[in-house]
């Protein structure tokens, strides 16, 4: 009796007879608190596969890392297998990406975002045509990092999940076709971009107002608060139809070709970002310096610099500094470029180093250069954050002066290169005198569709057609040219001399690629696209004092079969319909 | 279900009524035993004659006589009783909490208790020994009764004694000079490498040591920084007494030892204890008695700020001078010296020295960067009633129990930040001095006391219980009990508190001591589990048999006890299922997604749901025995068990692809399962001999405890059939089978073992099978490599000699333990990049000595290939220890008769005096700790 009365004395005691209370939720909640089902689509968002700083370029000819442990570097060197984590992530995270997106879609119907009819109506539509949008992404990821030919010879792309799995499901199902998967991506991003507005911004008259909407008699207010720019940097039309022409650029390339997309219809793609632009006269001025202090400043959430199509809200650090500043200005020079890369960058009259036109003197080998080089890259004797670099081999001032080549490993430049470039030179990473500034992730911009459209249109109609849009693939690579400062002399006379050449041409825009998009992640499967060679060693420069010499940095070892990657091993040792691409 | 669980109380409670009236004649209880030969059990006292298998108890107040222990932890209390093996009781894991520490029946840590407050420790092993403890003893119990007031005049014993600790070991480093040529024959091995990285000028001005603060040579080991002995002084004062209505019993101890350490603000660090502890009995009046403990514990430790002894084993010798001279800064160099003397750290005429790389350093930290203090104080009351209600039913008792445990600790410390100064040097005429000085950092006084790290934790305990005792016929002895227990822990930080709820019902019976039955029941109630499933039900019975009682071996003198025994179990545990809702999706807030200036946390699933998620089972069968021979002459005592270990919870990883779950935001849609299960064999022995020659006398045991722990049950799914856990060892070590170094480039090069991450392999790098023999070597050429002995050594044994003659008592406690392997572990033993270099460095293969190097070639990368988990690391721990010798005098006691004084006793002794084993050296070697100790101590006790 007295144990029952101090029984129920301990009764009150939580977690001892029921579990303290906790707000639990589950994927119903979506139906009855519409802000969930908005955080449950977040995933999706968080999950997206963007990074703020450069990795796999380390794993590629344009750039090696001098952290001996990076996974890309080992990788690089031979230890790519199915169980690497670089085979996993996407494959992991893309996945779950749907899934959060299938459950979202699954239940968004019985959300009511708002007691008004239209606004309900709708914010419907948006977050239908954002969820679609991220899906057509995370496919698009899935195929460059996992779309191959299968031991049985076919060209397979990966599951095309619709519907929300759960633990008790079989799982054990076959990889669909790639040409299966690009469907599905291009009818949502086709349905995603009917059901969101181009960009994210107040329309100023109720006239402005869509059609649809204005037949429910929705008003500008309305209007604005849904797809207005408090909304912006969430998918909108202009990223998916960017997304999809990524992903058609993908499909017509050499190494997925059997799919079937036409390069001319990855081109229209690509041009439907680009004319609502302009074409060629959208070009951004500044494009190719859009991480610098004057082009990022304090970004305005509500707006974008032209060149960008799509960044994230950033933040004021000096992370990427801290990482790849030289040793002397309190950095770790993580990533060095290559003298691959410094090689590709021609002479400021626009040939090509290798052509005796350009006037390269290759004992003053950074002068006389197209100027992205000198944006880019850190060479020798040049001043980065208002400090000069020494990058050659030399007796070292004292105990701080690590930037020569070697002088320090995990330090030091491995290349005789630092990066320049995605960083902000008004930056200080010195911990005892810190000075950060704002930095954003850029995720697409608009150079990259201007030379998918180029690389595309070259193929499709030759350098100087332009199928149905008033622009060519020769247009596109002279603006560009042009901004860089190259050729200005000479009417770019290296681009006249070829542009009746559809082979050149083709070298001259991968060139092109390569140097406006290096260090943003894209290289490493450009390379694969193209089935280029994978194995060219990358190199980089020993200066002593007035001597250059060209050394060999890095060798790559990547098996032909690398051209596309691994499914990861742990799934398809459990799931015997799995098809492993080819080699792996 | 509350209510379910409440209606069972009164349920049973009418039951065991019922049992009481039963019409039995009946007889007084017995005299109750003295308390010395009783053993203290799960809510009950029986006496040692009556002991059935599965518990152990040793009187550490008589083991304090011979042996004075000054911390009670896993090592001091391992050798002495089978079944113990230091890490844990009879080989159960010890996760998620492992072994349940009660003192005196309350849940208290064994780390805060001084010996000399202990009247005796019981190893509950069984599971028919803590059944009635409920889910959070499941993996066995230690028990730790303390020392009670004795009727009689007041009583004082004082005990002081004081010893020196010396270091066995320290980890040896190279110097700056050999450092530079061994990280140069590092960059000489590694692609792209540059084997003169360090200059032949720097090496050689580095080797003749004439300028060390340009070329410097640190050791952070030399004498200036550290010593090797440091003293602990221990003292208490025990007072007792009281008369038939109270009695009570007080000890007030103190404690404070000192640190290796001697660097800068570490030559004050130390660590101190305080603790007072008392308890009253009272008898209130025939029926009642009852009972009140306290304990306060106040401990304090003063250290410098920083991990010395991780920098030790990181800080390489050549990187940064720490302190130099002003006088070398050149007369003409003006700025430089007017920038040092800002220092507010010169000290014997030396500024603190840096660079951009090493703005500071740890005796930077250790002299200019301050102290801290950790204060923890423990304050524990329960007081407890027995009401004995024979007026009611004959031989029925009631008792009850609360306890309120506080535990508060935190830290305050001044953190200090200070420049280093990055000296440029020129050589005028064959001397080097200093001609610039840069600045990294500032130098920044704290004023501000910091408090960081403060947790407090309150523990609350209640037990109650009816228990019903009656002899009949002078044969018939019978003992029922009734229990409810419940406790709740709560943790500052942690929502949830740790808590357990059940009730116990216990009957044992046996005919005039010669054949015993034993039951043991609970209802477990656990708030982890979906509603529904919250109750689970432990039984456990035992059957024993005294041989000695019966038939011819009654009559035979020689066999004075003969216990057999057998005992199955069925335990319910909730300590596996490691959180709360785990039943549930339950989506939380996690990460953050931004657009426009703003955004949100988004809402991820923690896991898939699974309401069935139950308790983890511990299914058992042992069997004991116990005997004492030719007048106790001889005792032995042993036990085979075997125990499964079922349904503990995983995440069915097999059945689901890899994207069910993901790392950012940390979420996953695979539920929790019942699967998993372990199956634990062993045995163990105990052989005690005493004989006696005139006023010579010897005491010899030998113990020992055996188990092996496979999995029975795993999910898992693999290519080759050796790379399945199940039917291995769950302690197990898995790597690479090594071949041993490549002879030549051109074998390395015909093996693909690009997979573990070298870009080139070559002579001197570690060469492995391909077990699997598909041409590669990957991860799935992993294989078992032996045993870890995670929860204890395989096999662990204990050997007590005590020999006395006259006043003098010599002890040696001898433990060993074999089976277990480890792995050489860390930089030390397993070089890469820029780590700082051991002396192992110098066994490195090199082409000259390639026939006996103990190490793969150096390689200045990351040495992926070569530091893989493999037998090459591998070694044995097979080991044998003296732990304790100790030599002690008593004076006689007839030289106390009529005095104040009534005893003393003075000790010598030594804890861990010598270990022999083939891998001593690697045992006896921390690294990035503070070493291992050897202890002397010296003391004295005198009673009054």
């Amino acid at each position: 009796m007295a144990a029952g009365v101090l029984m129920a004395g301990m009764a009150s005691c939580d977690d001892m007879f029921t579990p303290a209370i906790e707000n639990i939720k589950d994927a119903n909640t979506i139906e009855t608190e519409a802000n969930f089902a908005d955080q449950v689509l977040g995933n999706a968002y968080i999950l997206m596969p963007y990074s703020s700083s450069p990795y796999n370029d380390v794993a590629t000819d344009d750039a090696v890392s001098n952290d001996l442990t990076n996974t890309w570097l080992t990788m690089a060197g031979g230890a790519w297998t199915s169980q690497t984590g670089v085979s996993n992530d996407n494959w992991r995270d893309r996945y779950a990406s749907i899934q959060y997106i299938n459950i979202f879609l699954q239940k968004l119907d019985k959300v009511n975002f708002e007691s008004n009819e239209n606004l309900d109506i709708m914010f419907h539509d948006r977050l239908r045509g954002e969820a679609l949008g991220l899906r057509a992404l995370n496919m698009y990821y899935l195929l460059q990092n996992y779309g191959g030919y299968g031991t049985s010879g076919d060209l397979l792309g990966v599951h095309i999940f619709t519907d929300p799995f759960d633990a008790t499901q079989d799982m054990n199902v076959p990889r669909d076709g790639f040409r299966a998967c690009l469907d599905r991506l291009l009818e949502d991003a086709d349905e995603a971009i009917s059901l969101l507005p181009d960009t994210y911004v107040n329309i100023r008259t109720n006239n402005e107002v869509p059609q649809k909407y204005a037949a429910l008699g929705v008003d500008m207010a309305n209007y604005n608060r849904v797809f207005g720019p408090t909304t912006h940097m969430r998918m909108c039309g202009r990223i998916v139809a960017a997304v999809r022409a990524q992903a058609a650029l993908l499909a017509a390339s050499p190494a997925f070709a059997a799919s079937g997309m036409e390069w001319g219809q990855a081109a229209d793609y690509a041009a439907t970002v680009l004319d609502k632009i302009g074409g060629v006269a959208g070009l951004s001025a500044t494009g190719h310096l859009w991480y610098t202090k004057d082009e990022v400043g304090e970004p305005d959430a509500y707006t974008d610099h032209s060149e960008i199509i799509w960044r994230d809200g950033g933040g004021k650090n000096c992370d990427l500094e801290s990482d790849n500043f030289p040793p002397t200005l309190y950095g770790k020079g993580r990533v060095n470029p290559t003298q691959n890369l410094v090689d590709a960058f021609p002479a400021l009259n626009g040939y090509p180093i290798s052509d005796a036109r350009a006037e390269y003197n290759a004992n003053d080998p950074y002068t006389n250069r197209d100027p992205r080089l000198a944006a880019y890259i850190v060479t020798n004797g040049s001043t980065l954050a208002g400090s000069v670099v020494n990058s050659s081999v030399h007796q070292p001032v004292n105990d701080n002066d690590k930037d020569g080549l070697n002088a320090e490993s995990g330090r030091s430049t491995r290349t005789g290169y630092y990066m320049r470039k995605l960083m902000r030179e008004d930056v200080n990473p010195n911990p005892a005198n810190q000075v950060t500034m704002s930095h954003y992730t850029k995720r697409i911009r608009f150079t990259e569709i201007f030379l998918a459209y180029a690389e595309a249109a070259n193929e499709a109609w030759g350098p100087t057609q332009g199928g149905s849009h008033g622009y060519s693939a020769y247009d596109v690579i002279k603006a560009i040219r042009k901004r860089a400062g190259i050729g200005l002399d000479n009417g770019d006379a290296y681009l006249e001399s070829i542009k009746g050449d559809q082979a050149k041409m083709r070298e001259l825009i991968r060139n092109e690629r390569r140097l406006e998009l290096c260090f943003e992640n894209i290289r490493f499967w450009d390379l694969r696209r193209w089935k280029a060679d994978l194995n060219e060693t990358a190199r980089g420069m020993r200066i002593e004092g007035n001597t250059y010499t060209v050394i060999d940095v890095e060798k790559r070892n990547y098996g032909s079969h690398m051209v596309y990657g691994p499914i990861p091993y742990g799934d398809v040792i459990k799931f015997s319909n799995i098809e492993q691409n080819a080699g792996w | 279900m509350i209510s379910i669980f409440k209606k069972y109380v009164p349920a049973v409670l009418l039951g065991s009524m019922m049992a009481t009236s039963a019409p039995v004649s009946a007889q007084d209880i017995e005299e109750p035993l003295l308390a010395d030969s009783l053993v203290q059990l799960a809510y009950r006292r029986v006496a040692e004659a009556d002991l059935l298998g599965g518990s152990e108890k040793i009187s550490i107040k008589d083991l304090m006589e011979k042996n004075h222990i000054n911390d009670l932890n896993s090592t001091t209390l391992k050798g002495y009783i089978p079944g113990f093996n230091g890490g844990s009781l009879w080989g159960a894991d010890t996760d998620n909490g492992g072994v349940l520490i009660l003192i005196d029946g309350v849940i208290r840590d064994l780390n805060n208790i001084p010996p000399t407050e202990v009247e005796s420790v019981t190893f509950m092993k069984g599971a028919q020994a803590v059944v009635l403890y409920g889910a959070r003893a499941a993996k066995g119990a230690i028990f730790i009764t303390t020392k009670r007031g004795q009727q009689g005049d007041l009583r004082v014993n004082a005990h002081a004694s004081t010893g020196w600790a010396v270091a066995k070991r320290m980890p040896e480093y190279l110097g700056a000079t050999n450092y530079m040529l061994m990280y140069n024959q590092a960059q000489g091995n590694t692609p792209g490498g540059n084997p003169n990285y360090y200059s032949d000028e720097v090496i050689y001005n580095t080797a003749t040591g004439a300028n060390p603060f340009r070329y410097p040579d640190v050791n952070l080991l030399s004498d200036d920084y550290v010593k090797h002995t440091y003293n602990r002084t221990d003292a208490d004062v025990e007072i007792t007494g009281g008369n038939d209505r109270a009695r009570f019993y007080t000890n007030i101890s103190y404690y404070r030892f000192g640190d290796y350490l001697k660097a800068g603000e570490a030559k004050h660090n130390y660590t101190d204890r305080f603790g007072v502890r008392g308890n009253v009995d009272v008898k209130f009046s025939d029926h009642v008695t009852g009972y009140v403990n306290t304990a306060a514990t106040f401990y304090g430790a003063r250290s410098a700020i920083g991990n010395y002894w991780e920098a030790v084993n990181t800080f390489r010798p050549n990187r940064v001078v720490p302190f130099i001279p002003v006088d070398m800064i050149n007369s003409s160099a003006a700025d430089a010296l007017q920038t040092v003397m800002n220092s507010n750290h010169i000290i014997n005429g030396m500024f603190p020295g840096g660079n951009a790389a090493n703005s500071t350093n740890i005796l930077g930290d250790y002299f200019f960067g301050g102290n801290q203090k950790f204060i923890s104080r423990q304050f524990q009351f329960d007081a407890g009633v027995n009401i004995d209600l024979s007026k009611v039913t004959k031989g029925l008792t009631f008792g009850a129990m609360y306890a309120i445990d506080y535990a508060t600790s935190y830290y305050t410390n001044y953190k200090d930040e200070y420049a280093t100064f990055v000296p440029t040097w020129m050589n005028f005429n064959g001397k080097d001095e200093i001609v610039a000085i840069t600045q990294e950092g500032l130098d920044k006084h704290s004023g501000i006391q910091n408090v960081e790290n403060s947790s407090s934790r309150q523990t609350q305990h209640f037990s109650a219980q009816f228990d019903y005792t009656r002899t009949w016929d002078a044969l018939h002895n019978f003992h029922a009990m009734l229990v409810a227990a419940g406790w709740q822990r709560s943790q500052s930080g942690e929502y949830h508190k740790t808590s357990s709820a059940n009730l116990g019902l216990g009957i044992d019976y046996n005919y005039d001591h010669t054949y015993y039955a034993e039951f043991g029941s609970a209802l477990v109630h656990s708030a982890k589990f979906a509603p529904g499933h919250r109750n689970g039900l432990s039984v456990s019975g035992t059957v024993g048999v005294n041989f000695a009682n019966i038939g011819s071996l009654k009559d035979n003198g020689n066999v004075n006890n003969l216990m057999l025994s057998l005992s199955a179990s069925r335990l319910k545990q909730d300590m596996d299922i490691t959180g709360f809702y785990m039943y549930t999706a339950n989506y939380e807030k996690e990460g953050w997604y931004g657009w426009a200036p703003g955004g949100q946390a988004a809402q991820s699933p923690r896991r898939g749901p699974n309401e069935d998620l139950t308790f983890v089972t511990r299914k058992e069968c042992s069997a004991s025995i116990r005997g004492d021979f030719f007048n106790r002459a001889l005792s032995i005592d042993g036990s085979l068990f075997m125990y499964d270990r079922d349904g503990l919870p995983i995440n069915n990883s097999t059945k689901l692809p890899s994207f069910f779950s993901t790392y950012y935001p940390n979420a996953s849609f695979i539920p929790w399962l019942n699967y998993d299960a372990n199956r634990t064999k062993g045995f163990d022995f105990g052989v005690t001999g005493r004989k006696k020659f005139g006023e010579f006398e010897l005491e010899l045991g030998v113990n020992g405890t055996y188990y092996k722990t496979k999995a029975t049950k795993r999910d898992e799914v693999h290519d080759d059939a050796y790379q399945y856990a199940v039917g291995k060892d769950v302690d197990g070590i898995w790597g690479y089978r090594c071949l041993g170094f490549f002879q030549t480039d051109e074998e390395a090069a015909a093996v693909d073992q690009s997979a573990l991450g070298s870009a080139s392999l070559g002579a001197g790098d570690l060469r492995y099978e391909d077990v699997n023999n598909d041409g590669v070597v990957n991860n799935q050429d992993r294989v078992f490599l032996g045993r870890g002995g995670w929860y204890g050594d395989p096999f662990t044994l204990g050997i007590n000699l005590t020999a006395k003659y006259k006043g003098f008592t010599l002890f040696v406690h001898c433990t060993g333990g074999y089976g277990a392997n480890a792995l050489k572990s860390g930089t030390y033993y397993r070089p890469q990049e820029e780590c700082k270099y051991s002396s192992e460095v110098l066994g490195c293969w090199t082409p000259e000595n390639a026939a006996y190097a103990t190490l793969p070639r150096l390689r200045a990368d990351a040495a992926s290939n070569n530091n893989q988990d493999s037998d090459f690391w591998m070694y044995s721990r097979d080991r044998f220890e003296i732990a304790k010798v100790q030599l002690t005098y008593d004076f006689a006691s007839s030289l106390f008769a009529g005095k104040v004084v009534k005893g003393i006793q003075l000790f010598l002794s030594a804890d861990d005096l010598l270990m022999i084993a083939k891998n001593k050296k690697i045992m006896e070697t921390n690294v990035g700790g503070a070493p291992q100790n050897r202890f002397y101590n010296f003391g004295a006790t005198v009673s009054f």
